[in-house]
């Protein structure tokens, strides 16, 4: 089936198999390895992308379901040399460890940040649940959504 | 907090070790360049998909392939039989337990496919090899295997005395151990003022690391070569089992790499039958095969954790004084011993019921049971966290039998800053520790005195609150091979390090421990760095990749900095050693008139010095170097450690 997709804000035209998943586009066709699979039932959110700007799972969404969306992962998160204010406060709270469920959670950070105008810790948290770390504890992932929610609002 | 926490990217000069500083692999990490092994791929490239029992224990009758074998894309498929007739060995388990009479623990064959019986649900009996993922799965899909379902053994307590699970291995019994003194402990119980006794079930977990195991062999007709991409915490183990034992190619002819690897938590240390069937099956057709992991095998293939059940009995004094710990416990070993599954209920279990007090009279007993349920091994400080519950629980449930504070029953018994080195009643010496500063310490964070007001605050909230404690120690540092070859360990447990100085003054640092989380790329540069009294950014440190690195026992059990950190400050002294020499020769002085500090070799009582990066420059240019004076700059060295380290 054709699929029509904006990546990283490139356009891609796209012959995949009606079961071929979101997450195996990026990763298989596109090459796009950044985006992880961590457990492929939606429980990890390792997989999470933004569809046209909203996080979303990417193992469990059909290919053709992004027909026509604009669609941004990790790769395309920095501007050249610059990082992310999301990127950036993770690599300064020290907020991830293997690194593994790390772009995964950034993505749904980027996103969640964008939908709060103020946030406290448990919101955070609460916000986080779909998506698993397994080695931080996530208190230092909640150090720098925080400070990167202050350095995106000011 | 986020304000108070920005950092430089590289220590500075006198920071040295301890200063904070940015990971270096984050950068990667978050920018989503990292590389596991999933990430890779190859040309030619096949996929495996195992064949896994859906039976707790069954005898396997007829196998069909045939149509499997037919259909789109499949490229072959394999099962247990083929890999025996292949001679592809058993998995081995690589520490052998003494029983209590002498004799050695009973170890059922692993092989890695099952041949006869499979023996836990998920175990694999055969793949299925295609050129997609997709198809891979939909043949294996279509293989027909018949079984004949037998009575699984589920319950560790009642192993014993059920049906028999391997061939010559009666009462399902691998091992009956025991460590400590039974009749000094029996005669302390029957003195005692007080017996506390309780049963407690620690049970089994998953250790779910977030990426799932994965891996890609492939084999290079040309060279005889096999590279093995796979998920591991110590590649240069894996190579050797594969080739020592498995014997799937000779060790000089197998490179296992072990890329970037998203958690282990244990789960990743042994040998399991996945990646051993794929670097076969690389060789028989080849070309290159590669596996990852859903999250369902994970649950099901990935080596399990705990699962004990313990009787446990502390005496005690008229005055509260621990005078004896008895402990009984049977350990779920599952249906095979995996790599170190011996190894974690005993050596690591027994070992660490003194806790952080001074009962003087201690004796466990443990028996391994096989059961039809996945192997269990090391996950998450193994054995020692068992432990530490068992000690807990049953101190904690006396402080309650006896009105006593909890705390105070704890300082009571500890072993105090005066005792050390202390040598508990089950074969440990503690080195140092002052454990009642940490317990006062926790104490105050928490305001334990303000606890009663808290409590009944929240009663007539209609909310019930309660407060527990518990003081963990851990032997760290695995392990000083002496002790641990003594007590059965396959493979000593030190630690390689290489520091090579480049012509040019940078570094590359080659380690034998494996970083998946604990940032060695950082910690191990700043070490060098640090000792060598050049910037971070010129040190590099590879680890991971039997192809690059001389050999390592990889990491686990707390063992990295203590053990690969040490072997890295060895072969730098090394390297300063020789350093010294060249630099006399330069500077027309005896070495012994050297003092190297801040990165130079400094004339004693003078000016003249010359920096680290001339040395290394002059290294490998050689100018009339005396006849004793090798050129070159670069040193290795095995740091094996006399003991553990206890953190408490």
């Amino acid at each position: 089936m054709k699929v029509s997709v904006a990546v990283n804000g490139r356009c891609e035209e796209l012959d995949v198999a009606p079961a071929t998943l979101l997450v195996t586009l990026l990763r298989e066709t596109l090459g796009l390895t950044g985006t992880h699979v961590g457990c492929d039932t939606s429980q990890c959110g390792a997989c999470t992308v933004h569809l046209n700007g909203r996080a979303v799972k990417s193992c469990t969404m059909l290919a053709v379901q992004a027909d026509g969306a604009d669609i941004q992962t990790i790769e395309g998160l920095s501007d050249g040399a610059t990082l992310h204010p999301v990127q950036e406060a993770f690599r300064n709270c020290h907020a991830l460890q293997c690194g593994f469920c790390t772009p995964g959670m950034i993505m749904r950070v980027v996103d969640l940040i964008g939908q709060h105008d103020t946030l406290d810790r448990q919101t955070v948290r609460a916000e986080l649940e779909g998506n698993l770390c397994r080695c931080t504890g996530y208190h230092n992932i909640v150090d720098a959504v925080l400070e990167a929610h202050a350095a995106v609002h000011g | 907090m986020a304000e108070a926490t920005a950092r430089a990217d590289t220590a500075a000069l006198d920071g040295g070790i301890g200063a904070p500083v940015r990971r270096r692999e984050d950068q990667r990490f978050i920018s989503g360049t990292g590389t596991y092994t999933d990430d890779l791929n190859q040309p030619g490239q096949l996929y495996a998909c195992f064949l896994r029992s859906p039976y707790a224990r069954a005898r396997i009758g007829a196998i069909d392939l045939s149509e499997a074998l037919a259909m789109p894309g499949v490229i072959a498929a394999f099962t247990g039989q083929d890999t025996a007739a292949d001679g592809l060995g058993d998995l081995p388990c690589g520490w052998l337990v003494k029983q209590k009479d002498g004799s050695d623990m009973v170890s059922a064959p692993h092989p890695p496919l099952a041949v006869t019986q499979t023996n836990y649900v998920g175990e694999p009996y055969g793949l299925v090899i295609a050129e997609t993922a997709e198809q891979a799965q939909l043949a294996a899909e279509a293989v027909l295997a018949d079984f004949d379902e037998l009575d699984a053994v589920v319950d560790p307590a009642a192993a014993t005395g059920s049906d028999q699970i391997h061939e010559g291995v009666p009462g399902n019994l691998a091992y009956d151990w025991e460590l400590g003194d039974a009749a000094a402990t029996d005669a302390a119980m029957a003195q005692a003022a007080h017996v506390t006794r309780m049963t407690l079930h620690n049970n089994r977990l998953i250790p779910n690391a977030l990426e799932p195991r994965a891996a890609i062999g492939s084999f290079d007709p040309g060279t005889g070569d096999y590279t093995l991409y796979t998920t591991s915490q110590n590649p240069h183990l894996e190579r050797l089992v594969l080739s020592a034992f498995v014997q799937v190619a000779p060790e000089h002819k197998l490179r296992v790499v072990a890329p970037d690897v998203g958690g282990g938590f244990g789960s990743k240390i042994f040998i399991y039958a996945e990646e051993t069937a794929v670097i076969w099956a690389a060789g028989k057709l080849k070309r290159p095969v590669k596996w990852t992991a859903s999250r369902s095998e994970s649950f099901l293939a990935d080596a399990h954790g705990r699962d004990h059940v313990t009787t446990a009995e502390l005496a005690l004094d008229d005055r509260g004084r621990f005078t004896a710990l008895r402990v009984r416990t049977t350990a779920n070993l599952g249906a095979y011993l995996s790599t170190f599954g011996s190894s974690v209920p005993t050596y690591l279990y027994g070992t660490l019921l003194a806790g952080q007090y001074r009962t003087p009279n201690i004796h466990v007993a443990v028996e391994g049971v096989y059961t039809n349920t996945s192997p269990v091994d090391a996950y998450r400080g193994a054995g020692r966290p068992e432990a530490t519950y068992v000690v807990e629980r049953i101190v904690d449930q006396a402080a309650r039998e006896l009105g006593e504070d909890p705390a105070a029953l704890r300082r009571l018994n500890m072993i105090r800053p005066q005792d050390f080195p202390y040598d508990t009643p089950v074969a440990l010496t503690y080195d140092i520790g002052d454990y009642e500063a940490s317990l006062n310490r926790a104490l105050d964070a928490i305001d334990y005195p303000g606890f009663a007001g808290r409590q009944s605050e929240a009663r007539e909230r209609g909310c019930r609150r309660g407060i527990g404690l518990a003081c963990y120690i851990e032997a760290c540092g695995l392990a000083p091979s002496k002790l641990a070859t003594a007590l059965g360990a396959g493979v000593g447990l030190y630690e390689s390090g290489e520091v090579r100085v480049n012509p040019t003054g940078s570094v590359t640092v080659f380690t034998g421990s494996h970083s998946h989380g604990q940032g060695h790329e950082t910690t191990f540069a700043q070490v060098v760095a640090a000792q060598l009294g050049i910037p971070m950014d010129v040190v590099e440190v590879v680890h991971g990749d039997t192809g690059r690195v001389e050999f390592g026992l990889g990491t686990y059990g707390s063992r990295s900095l203590a053990v690969g950190g040490s072997a890295l400050v060895k072969a730098t002294d090394k390297v300063i050693a020789k350093a010294q020499l060249i630099a006399a020769h330069l500077l027309e002085v005896d070495a012994e008139q050297l003092d190297f500090a801040d990165g130079e070799f400094r004339v004693r009582d003078s000016n003249q010095a010359i920096s680290f990066g001339d040395v290394a420059f002059a290294a490998y240019v050689p100018s009339n170097y005396p006849d004793d004076l090798e050129p070159g700059l670069s040193e290795k060295a095995f740091y094996d450690p006399e003991n553990f380290t206890y953190p408490a």
